[in-house]
């Protein structure tokens, strides 16, 4: 029988274009401290630190958790780094959990973060490297014809992605720390916004953010009768390419999302609300039907069931669409997820939410991660 | 057959320094040496952010130097570079430079002092070196 998980302690900078008022340590710090200070515990009561980041190539700082261990209180505690590419994250949360549930700590500071001013994601995954297909535009180049695909095959109208970017920016304006405020968004603005990467527009893009996020997770409820509660975790990856693979709705999303449901002993009906890893408008009503939330992704949208006041809202802090620092993005997925059944998500916050889903996905659709929380200590 | 294929990766990466690795350099530009202070009273030169023992955050800063003491050190053969490892008065702690004196005078307990470089630009080569003490 594996050790019950309590998320203790949630910190998250604010997300901006540019945090050059600090250094990558200071950026980690930042958000450490608050989950710290929300846990009410020390750096002194912390045993161990997970540290997530996505490429190396990214920041150019190779080995970060040696890097950012003296930031993170770490210094004579074990320490590691998770790297699953844009999912990671996701991925850091789950195996700072594993390391609860398993018994092997008692509490964790698991942090992920990306400081993409002092880099350039867009040149770092561009790049022509010999003996392998080329993804030739960044993530955009890579995903649009995978966006084409489904709308072929779902005969979903072009105004869906619109309607999600419009949606997740009307949340972001809810979120003090959401990076892109665009309070007088609206179809048309995302209608007339420049085509990048056909038929991905402008508006349906994620920004590119500096940011952290941490959480403290514990063996026990640290005197919090708000914590959080992990009731299930996955993780799944495939690789990028193979003959017949279904790049669409990878089954390695599907296996994941099966095997959250079932450690928690729940279906996807019972989901309140969910954060979805969507960096690109369409992939909102893509994972809603990968991950089973939804038989039709798009028609769930189109009917406004993902809104905050649907009955399957989506993505309530702005998503990533309004906050990207790569490597963080997955967690805060996972943070938002567990701030809602907390009841501590301030404007954004579902009613009630007693159990949500997030959701993290990296690389061309290949790492997949997700977690299950809820109100309620597992049973 | 092996095939292989050049490649070359550039870029140029920017890094911010945060608050206390800003006023360091700032102050090192206009000539002076700051450490900082940690909470248990320790000075810390060249600063840290936190302090390394309790992950707390750091003081305020301390004029340290521009003499110190060889805690260690090691010479190539002539014409070979000379590195020491300088405590500077009033720091706790001790920092890795080039000396620029006569290698064969080298020894552990040595008194040495900064020499600044005449063009400085905020950056550690501001301190050009450590030489003997006069």
């Amino acid at each position: 029988m594996s050790t019950p998980v309590a998320i203790t302690g949630i910190g998250q900078t604010r997300y901006a274009a540019k945090r050059d008022d600090l250094s990558m340590p200071g950026l980690v710090r930042e958000a450490a401290k608050r989950a710290l200070d929300d846990a009410g515990v020390d750096w002194s009561d912390i045993d161990a630190v997970v540290l997530g980041k996505a490429p190396d190539m990214f920041e150019g700082v190779v080995q970060p958790e040696l890097f950012l261990a003296g930031a993170l209180g770490a210094v004579g505690k074990p320490m590691m780094r998770v790297h699953t590419a844009g999912s990671v994250g996701g991925s850091t949360a789950v195996v700072a959990s594993h390391l609860i549930s398993s018994g092997v700590h008692k509490r964790i500071l698991t942090v992920a973060w990306e400081k993409q001013s002092e880099s350039n994601a867009m040149w770092a995954l561009s790049q022509r490297f010999p003996f392998a297909p080329p993804t030739t535009a960044g993530a955009g180049g890579y995903f649009a014809p995978i966006i084409r695909a489904y709308m072929r095959r779902t005969d979903a109208p072009e105004h869906i992605g619109w309607q999600v970017a419009v949606k997740d920016r009307q949340n972001a304006a809810l979120n003090p720390l959401a990076h892109l405020q665009i309070p007088d968004i609206s179809l048309e603005k995302v209608q007339a916004s420049p085509m990048l990467w056909d038929p991905i527009r402008y508006l349906e893009t994620c920004p590119s953010s500096d940011g952290a996020c941490a959480m403290v997770m514990s063996c026990e409820d640290d005197g919090h009768k708000d914590a959080a509660w992990v009731h299930g975790t996955a993780m799944r990856s495939e690789p990028m390419l193979f003959a017949g693979r279904d790049e669409v709705s990878p089954q390695a999303g599907k296996d994941c999302a099966r095997d959250a449901y079932a450690e928690a002993g729940i279906t996807p009906a019972d989901i309140d609300c969910a954060e979805l890893y969507v960096p690109f408008s369409w992939y909102e009503p893509m994972w809603l039907e990968n991950v089973g939330l939804a038989e039709s992704g798009w028609r769930a949208v189109d009917e406004g069931r993902t809104a905050l006041g649907g009955d399957l809202p989506i993505n309530m802090s702005g998503g990533v669409l309004s906050s990207n620092p790569i490597g963080a993005s997955g967690m805060i997925r996972f943070a938002e997820a567990a701030l809602q059944v907390r009841g501590r998500a301030g404007a954004h916050q579902v009613d009630g939410a007693k159990l949500a889903l997030g959701h993290a996905y990296g690389g061309g659709s290949q790492f997949f991660s997700m977690w299950i929380v809820g109100s309620e200590r597992p049973s | 057959m092996e095939l292989t294929s050049p490649f070359t990766l550039e870029y140029a990466y920017k890094r911010s320094l945060g608050p206390v690795l800003s006023r360091f350099f700032t102050a090192l530009r206009d000539g002076r040496l700051e450490g900082v202070r940690t909470a248990t009273g320790r000075v810390l030169f060249p600063p840290l952010e936190y302090d390394p023992d309790t992950g707390e955050d750091v003081g305020e800063p301390v004029e340290v130097g521009p003499g110190g003491v060889v805690t260690a050190w090691t010479a190539a053969p002539p014409p070979g570079e000379a590195w020491v490892l300088v405590r500077l008065d009033g720091a706790d702690t001790a920092m890795l430079h080039r000396f620029t004196g006569d290698p064969a005078s080298l020894e552990t307990g040595l008194r040495v002092t900064a020499r600044l470089a005449e063009q400085r630009v905020g950056f550690i080569t501001d301190i050009a070196g450590f030489e003997v003490e006069a």
